[in-house]
């Protein structure tokens, strides 16, 4: 019988801790809901969140992380059909297209004017800007600079990876110095989405009609990939990556957290990424802070498209509902935005805390964090592939479908021909 | 003889234990590794701690907002649980009194549907539900739960109450008492062992649900125990000691529950399937 | 009259409640899903979608991920079920036989079952990834120190594993059950009768055991037929696609490819072909049971 007693009280404990979870909630503010697709800020969002509700006493902000692994897309389509759209939904450029008909047109922010030159062009839709650019972001091969100035023997200098033979060149040395050459962490977006577009973003050369024309032709299945010179100069260079990645023998075991992990330690030279790994190579840096990119060289001729350039891109958007969000909250989402471009806050929780580099022009705070700068400076430079909506153009899956290909070639599981195969069927059935 | 046969017993049980040992690792090892910090959990994730520590629960207690995933777990699992039996023994009892055409037919289709797999029906549910706006409701899971839950516990209910005899009711009747005064008062009671494994089965199937709450609860403050479970390791891959420290407080409220309630666990998965 | 109001009445009471959830949570679902399968609706317009035929049944045959997962589907429920069962059977055997200790060795050996697959798939996931692979690295065993997640054919048996982990327990308890119920003046005139031991279990358990193998195979079956989570948190489906199962596909196809239609009709698919398997598993089950 003392047995049951014991249970009844666990059990009385555990209603009683429902009720008050329940009598906690309050109403009276406007309550706007964020979806944050960047999974890795999602702590910083919400201490901003609360900064926010703070500093804003009519509005309550509640920031909805999207899973790791799932698309925004994913999640918006089942938030629509659920009727629960979110106030602001932090997305991907193809999704505002994709959504555009859900979507409030934002042309009478004051932000649009300080938006940084070709962050909206993704997202301005007959004339409409439908989203609030949120960060630009590059990547390439993050280098630890430690480890290549060991390796050269003095300063590395990173221009001067502008071949694939320099890049073999720098691997060789590394692994000379004793080290591992590279870490290829086999993400399928990473994989798909970053690296594999890279190889589109060189074929069209930043011209517009060159991408509709390339994408049309894949759609259509004309195009021939295994022949297109560019994919094979990009295939090559993977080549070289899966040579010399340093999981070679499991390569698919490898999850993100090794990445950062190997590239801080210094246990290898470079890792493929982008600039928002640095959050985590902090925590096991060794080398000072000092990190940087080179680019994916796409062939032995410095002067080809693309060869000097890492890819830096306006990266996720914000958009506002109109559909399912009533006026006032609307309004709400608008104040919210405002709050991230002007307010001295909001300013903070982009720049320092969630370590962005801001797509305003107005923001003045200086980036704090190695490649953040790498990136600046890319971009100063003029060595970026310029941000064009290719990506607008992707069919949904696309990431995750060629990201799986691209994993199946980088274990031996297929060979060169299959992979390119695999590619042309998947466009001609994409949606 | 006797002697030969004790040994080989002792042999046997001995054998099971180590078995059972190999059955339950995971869990050691995720109670392991719960208390170490994520550099030790690196070096050797089979070592003791090195010292005991109980900072990755605290901070995953928080990260996860344990108590709200908890406290909504409870509140949906127990409003089901109990509603399934209650409707579905009222369900059943009326289908084996009665030949009519309507119940028989009611009975066989929802036997039949019992092998609808739940793919079929995520679809056509997220799209009616949500265009009557009522999805991201914590009700509308309980509502659906007591649909999904009905066939088999009306099933189970079905056989059992097959073979209570008929006449006590006929006694209770003739003294005058209504249909569902005799329900509640004579079959109800009389029903209590097979009520409980349906409790029991409900239970471990809602509790533990993930796709259908994936599908219908969206924000936060609402997830369910295995959904913020989720959510949390999707969000910090990084940290593996708060992540078994995560795991292991989810599971851990159904430990206890099943250290008090083993026997009667067992046996209502046992009746469950006899009948 | 006044009897047929009255059985109305009861009928609203007794049945009215559970009709009204099982009519609207699942029948009406499941006509409109069927219904849904001939539209060409893509999840997120609001503005109506038109009738297509049977275009949706034609993409589902002519997809070839679909066939694939389809039938890495069924190579996984064979084994699931051949495996669980086996397992389940002989633990069952060895508990029924009065070990000491045996109920709290039942108690354990059910455990997984209170656990949800989610959860198990994660604590598994770090089990293959780290544990399994750090074993194998520190005593240099080239075949532990590779996670299995990261080949095809061994994360495809590591999903079995789990799975069979999982289930094996329950069913179990479930042969259990059947043994216990078995009459014991059977089993003492067969040792008396000198049967052996592997005699006995082939010629008298085994037959008298053949409800509760019903039971197990069509609750396995339907069980491993339909998993997700397990998927979901162990493999997520990789490495590339290869260990995707039928439910996943259907989900992915849904909602990340937002063809929702097509998903439908493999969700529909999925339904014809469990039926099939359930039904044609208990029509020969009970012709069986009858013989024996």
């Amino acid at each position: 019988m003392k047995k049951g007693r014991i249970l009844s009280m666990v059990l009385v404990i555990m209603m009683l801790s429902t009720l008050f979870g329940a009598a906690a909630v309050a109403e009276s503010v406007e309550q706007i809901t964020f979806l944050n697709s960047k999974g890795e800020i999602q702590a910083q969002l919400e201490e901003a969140a609360k900064v926010f509700n703070a500093e804003n006493a009519g509005i309550s902000v509640e920031i909805i992380p999207c899973p790791a692994g799932k698309s925004p897309f994913e999640v918006m389509s089942t938030m629509y059909n659920s009727g629960n759209a979110p106030t602001l939904a932090m997305v991907d450029a193809g999704d505002v297209v994709r959504l555009t008909e859900k979507f409030v047109p934002l042309n009478d922010e004051n932000w649009v004017a300080d938006a940084a030159s070709g962050s909206l062009d993704s997202v301005t839709i007959d004339g409409n800007v439908y989203a609030f650019p949120f960060a630009v972001e590059g990547f390439g091969f993050i280098y630890n600079k430690q480890v290549l100035d060991e390796a050269f023997g003095g300063a590395f200098d990173p221009s001067t990876i502008t071949t694939r033979a320099a890049l073999q060149d720098a691997f060789d040395k590394v692994v000379a110095s004793g080290k591992q050459a590279l870490i290829i962490t086999p993400m399928d977006w990473s994989l798909g989405a970053h690296m594999f577009s890279t190889m589109y973003l060189a074929i069209g050369q930043g011209d517009q009609a060159a991408y509709d024309a390339l994408f049309s032709s894949l759609r259509a299945g004309t195009m021939d990939l295994a022949a297109n010179p560019v994919f094979q100069g990009w295939l090559e260079t993977f080549d070289l990556l899966r040579e010399y990645n340093s999981a070679k023998a499991d390569a698919l075991s490898i999850t993100y957290e090794k990445g950062p992990e190997l590239l801080g330690k210094g246990d290898v030279g470079f890792w493929y990424m982008g600039n928002w790994a640095w959050p985590q190579i902090a925590e096991f840096d060794t080398a000072d802070e000092a990190y940087g990119f080179v680019p994916y060289v796409l062939s032995d001729n410095a002067d080809d498209y693309g060869n000097k350039d890492v890819v830096a891109f306006g990266s996720k958007y914000v958009a506002l509902d109109g559909s399912q969000n009533t006026e006032a909250q609307q309004a709400a989402g608008k104040a919210f935005l405002n709050w991230l471009v002007y307010e001295a806050s909001g300013q903070d929780t982009l720049v320092n805390k969630a370590n962005l580099i801001p797509a305003f022009t107005n923001i003045e705070l200086d980036i704090a964090d190695p490649l953040g700068r790498s990136i600046v400076a890319h971009i100063a430079d003029g060595t970026t592939i310029p941000a064009i909506d290719n990506f607008a153009v992707m069919p949904a899956d696309h990431w995750s479908v060629v990201g799986a290909s691209l994993q199946k070639y980088l274990a031996g599981y297929a060979d060169a021909a299959t992979l390119a195969q695999e590619i042309q069927d998947y466009w001609t059935t994409a949606k | 003889m006797k002697q030969k046969e004790r040994i080989f017993l002792t042999l046997k049980t001995l054998l099971l234990s180590v078995l059972l040992l190999a059955y339950l690792v995971p869990f050691i090892l995720v109670v392991i590794n719960s208390l170490k910090p994520t550099r030790e959990f690196l070096e050797n994730p089979l070592a003791l701690p090195q010292a005991i520590n109980f900072s990755n629960f605290t901070i995953a207690f928080d990260k996860m907002n344990f108590i709200s995933g908890l406290s909504n777990t409870v509140v949906i699992t127990t409003v089901s649980v109990l509603l399934i039996a209650l409707f579905s023994s009222m369900a059943a009892y009326l289908m084996v009194r009665t030949t009519w055409k309507i119940t028989r037919i009611l009975f066989f289709c929802m036997v039949s549907a019992m092998i609808i797999p739940f793919q079929a029906l995520m679809i056509p549910l997220v799209r009616i539900y949500g265009s009557l706006g009522i999805l991201n409701n914590q009700s509308t899971l309980i509502y659906m739960y007591l649909g999904f839950g009905a066939p088999m516990a009306v099933f189970i209910y079905h056989g059992f109450i097959k073979s209570v005899p008929l006449e006590i009711e006929e006694a209770a009747m003739i003294d005058g008492c209504s249909q569902v005064r005799t329900f509640f008062q004579i079959v109800f009671p009389l029903v209590k062992p097979i009520s409980f494994t349906v409790l029991i089965l409900n239970v471990l199937w809602i509790w533990n649900d993930f796709l259908l709450p994936s599908l219908v609860l969206i924000k936060p403050a609402q997830r369910t125990l295995p959904l913020s479970t989720f959510y949390f390791f999707g969000t910090y891959t990084v940290d593996y000691g708060l992540l078994m420290a995560g795991l292991l407080m989810t599971i851990l409220p159904v430990i206890i529950i099943y250290l008090f309630l083993q026997k009667h666990i067992i046996q209502g998965v046992m009746q469950g399937s006899i009948k | 009259m006044r009897k047929r109001v009255s059985a109305i009445r009861s009928f609203i009471i007794f049945c009215g409640p559970t009709s009204l959830f099982f009519l609207t949570v699942i029948l009406i679902p499941f006509l409109f899903g069927i219904y849904l399968t001939f539209t060409n609706w893509n999840g997120i317009s609001a503005t109506g979608f038109g009738f297509s035929g049977l275009d949706n049944y034609r993409v589902v045959i002519a997809d070839k991920v679909f066939w694939k997962s389809f039938w890495l589907t069924l190579r996984f429920v064979f084994f699931t079920v051949l495996f669980t069962n086996t397992v389940a059977f002989f633990l069952a055997y060895a508990l029924t036989s009065g070990v000491r200790g045996q109920n709290t060795l039942r108690a354990g050996f059910f455990t997984p079952n209170l656990v949800g697959g989610i959860i198990l798939g994660l604590i598994w996931n770090f089990l293959f990834g780290n544990v399994f692979t750090f074993i194998g690295k520190s005593l240099g065993l080239d075949l532990l120190s590779i996670s299995m997640l990261s080949k095809p054919e061994t994360a495809f048996w590591a999903l079995v594993i789990v799975s069979v982990w999982q289930y094996s327990g329950y069913m179990m308890v479930i042969y259990i059950a059947g043994f216990t119920n078995m009459p014991n003046d059977v089993m003492e005139a067969a040792s008396i009768d000198g049967a052996t031991k592997g005699k006995r279990l082939t010629k008298i358990i085994i037959p008298l055991m053949v409800p509760s193998f019903i039971i197990c195979v069509f609750l396995t079956l339907q069980r491993s037929f339909m998993v997700y989570d397990v998927n979901l948190a162990l493999t997520n489906g990789g490495p590339f696609k290869t260990t995707q199962l039928i439910s996943m596909h259907v989900y992915e196809k849904a909602f990340l490819a937002q063809d929702f239609a097509v998903g439908q009709a493999e969700a529909v698919f999925l339904f014809l072909i469990v039926a099939l398997v359930t039904i044609t598993q208990l029509y020969f089950s009970k012709k069986l049971e009858a013989e024996a």
